[in-house]
């Protein structure tokens, strides 16, 4: 079997690991450290009561990758706290999103193990401005950006260059939005400001339906699938602690601000890659907003590949194909095509240019 | 032509895939003497290779990859194999979270391990490759692995890392010793990686015990100056020179606590390195239980 589709079988049944060869385990650690799920899987296998059982090898990896999960775990309360209150003078209280918003709520399986590399936060888009004046202030400085990327990011983005804390080192993506206005497919953000909720320790994050719409808005609009099988795996267990009233509100939300068909997706990929329980009545709601039997098949032919664990080592030509649609597809639901044509004409000439003469020769770089 | 070599360096198993004929070559050269295992699960699968496009063939470059991640920017191809060593290092201070590992060298007589912990520039190497070839046993030269809640350090056995003037000293000490090329023009500067000698390679899997912990500092106009440091000086430098100590928290600083309140702390500021390995062994090892 590849180790991709053991991967997902051993999602589905941890307690399989304990047939594993040490052998094997060679190539799984390898995958799940590029999709960064060690931490997770090591979770997946403590819950199933096997972790103690495995291979020294494997035990070594998934430990080393537990420690440093809960080390950001809790960490990233502190730096909650902070942002929270440099943000307080401006009358702004910004939203978590993302991995920082599954660690901030102690318990929730999404958040445990779960490691990212950036915090995000949603401010109102009038506040951006003086939430980026403020904060440069404090320590969070502009990365090194090409002119262009800056040009691309304030025009067309939901979202500000990145800052990052100058000794920390915390990456700081701040948003307005929750996918590019040039899209044409933004919601509007009132929607989701009137889904908010409060963590035990008072930081402000999305609802459970509202953040898990989020979560695969912008797993379906990306064009990059690096880290798809992660994201799935997100979905899967924030699905999974969903009551009745929750899948209520996701389809109430997902259809007020036109999400209903990347919803569909999450439910189709989630429930035939990863088991995911999804109720039947919202699995037939979303079947209405299938495409073609045609689009259908493409739209499996790319995601079934493209959520599933990726190594780029692994993959075949058909992954490669897969990812190559992806990109454009990701390319095109995000920028009309004169936009997105001047946009990858940009991205050509810088392909051409570090082909000829050598990656990171012109990426700006961070003074000192 | 590409070459794979798997790299048993106890604890840890690394395979290095590389089309570098230059950091082929020092490799083959500087791990001769690494030990030999039954069979290999690889913790780490690093590759090592040319710049592609036009830049193979003006300005060359090295990438250093493990696995898929890329976690330095190219350098010059003469650097490559240095770049390897510095990714090893990378590796394992990204990585490994179940030991104390403290930016150090690490020298033992028998059991009996010194702690050599300092930044660069304090002529840490140069006192490591000194005493590796008179008499000590190299454990390590740049980390050392301690066993959390013990004062128990595991060998890291790896090539030592010289600098600029210590190269020319260095080659003229141990004319038999293994060298690699040398990398000109790091931000180190000019370096060279030296083979421990094979006594230290044979002793890979052999734990020591820390008896002590001496900070080296390298005085141009000072013979041998000790000064016996404190328990709160100690602690404070010790826990300066840790890579994971925010990572690990609790069980680092449990540890190296213990560790500072069981063994002696010293600061050397020295010129002469017989003076030092003297004092070393006529003092502080006689003193340890």
């Amino acid at each position: 079997m590849r180790a991709s589709q053991l991967l997902l079988q051993l999602f589905r049944q941890p307690e399989l690991a304990l047939t594993l060869s040490a052998d094997s385990w060679v190539q799984l650690i390898r995958l799940l450290r590029q999709q960064q799920q060690l931490a997770r899987y090591a979770y997946l296998f403590r819950q199933a009561g096997v972790f103690t059982q495995l291979p020294q090898y494997a035990r070594h990896h998934l430990r080393n990758a537990e420690i440093i999960a809960d080390k950001q775990y809790r960490q990233v309360s502190a730096e909650a706290a902070e942002l929270t209150q440099l943000l307080a003078p401006l009358q702004v209280k910004p939203v978590f999103l993302k991995g920082a918003a599954y660690a901030l709520q102690q318990g929730l399986p999404a958040g445990i193990g779960r490691t990212f590399s950036d915090l995000d936060i949603l401010v109102p888009k009038e506040k951006i401005t003086a939430v980026e004046q403020r904060l440069s202030v404090f320590g969070f400085l502009p990365e090194p950006v090409s002119a262009y990327d800056q040009h691309y990011y304030r025009k067309w983005t939901h979202e500000i260059p990145p800052l990052r804390h100058h000794s920390r080192g915390t990456i700081l993506d701040i948003h307005h939005n929750l996918i590019p206005p040039i899209s044409g497919r933004a919601p509007d953000i009132r929607r989701f400001w009137q889904q908010l909720n409060l963590t035990a320790d008072g930081y402000q994050v999305l609802s459970l339906p509202a953040m898990t719409l989020h979560s695969l808005i912008h797993l379906f609009f990306n064009e990059d699938f690096k880290k798809g099988f992660r994201d799935l795996t997100d979905l899967h267990l924030l699905f999974a602690g969903f009551s009745e009233q929750d899948w209520e509100q996701l389809l109430q939300l997902a259809e007020q601000t036109g999400f209903m068909f990347e919803l569909m997706l999450a439910c189709r990929y989630t429930s035939y890659l990863l088991a995911t329980p999804i109720p039947a009545w919202v699995m037939q709601q979303t079947e209405q907003y299938q495409p073609s039997k045609l689009r259908l098949r493409l739209l499996d032919f790319i995601f079934l590949r493209l959520l599933s664990p990726q190594h780029t080592l692994l993959n075949t030509y058909l992954d490669q194909l897969a990812a190559l649609l992806a990109l454009i597809r990701g390319h095109w639901l995000k920028m009309p095509p004169q936009i997105l044509f001047g946009h990858l004409s940009v991205k050509a000439f810088c392909a051409v240019r570090d082909a000829l003469f050598g990656k990171h020769q012109f990426s700006p770089k961070r003074p000192g | 032509m590409t070459i794979t070599k798997q790299l048993y360096l106890p604890p840890f198993t690394f395979s290095v895939t590389t089309d570098i004929p230059l950091v082929a070559a020092n490799l083959q050269r500087l791990y001769a003497h690494a030990p030999q295992a039954e069979s290999l699960l690889v913790d780490y699968p690093l590759r090592l290779e040319r710049g592609a496009g036009l830049r193979r063939l003006f300005k060359p470059q090295a990438r250093f990859f493990a696995d898929t991640q890329e976690p330095f920017q190219p350098l010059q191809l003469q650097q490559g194999y240095a770049m390897l060593e510095w990714g090893m290092n990378w590796c394992i201070a990204a990585h490994e979270m179940q030991y104390v590992i403290i930016h150090s060298a690490v020298l033992a007589k028998g059991d009996k391990a010194i702690l050599f912990p300092a930044p660069p520039g304090s002529g840490k190497s140069t006192l490591t490759a000194y005493l590796a070839f008179n008499g000590w046993r190299l454990l390590s030269d740049e980390m050392a692995l301690i066993l959390p809640f013990s004062n128990k350090v595991q060998p890291f056995v790896r090539p030592i890392c010289l600098k600029n003037r210590s190269i020319a000293l260095a080659k003229s000490w141990f004319p038999t010793g293994v060298f690699s090329s040398i990398a000109t023009d790091t931000h180190k500067g000019d370096v060279v990686h030296l083979s421990p000698p094979a006594a230290s390679w044979q002793g890979a899997l052999q734990q020591a015990e820390i008896v002590a912990v001496v900070f080296p500092s390298y005085q141009a106009d000072t013979n041998l100056d000790i000064y016996s440091l404190d328990q709160t000086q100690a602690f404070m430098q010790l826990a300066r020179n840790a890579f994971n100590f925010g990572v690990i928290g609790q069980e680092g600083f449990a540890t190296l606590t213990a560790i500072i309140e069981q063994v002696p702390a010293f600061e050397v500021q020295y010129n002469d390195l017989t003076a030092v390995a003297a004092f070393l062994e006529q003092e502080v090892l006689a003193d340890a239980r």
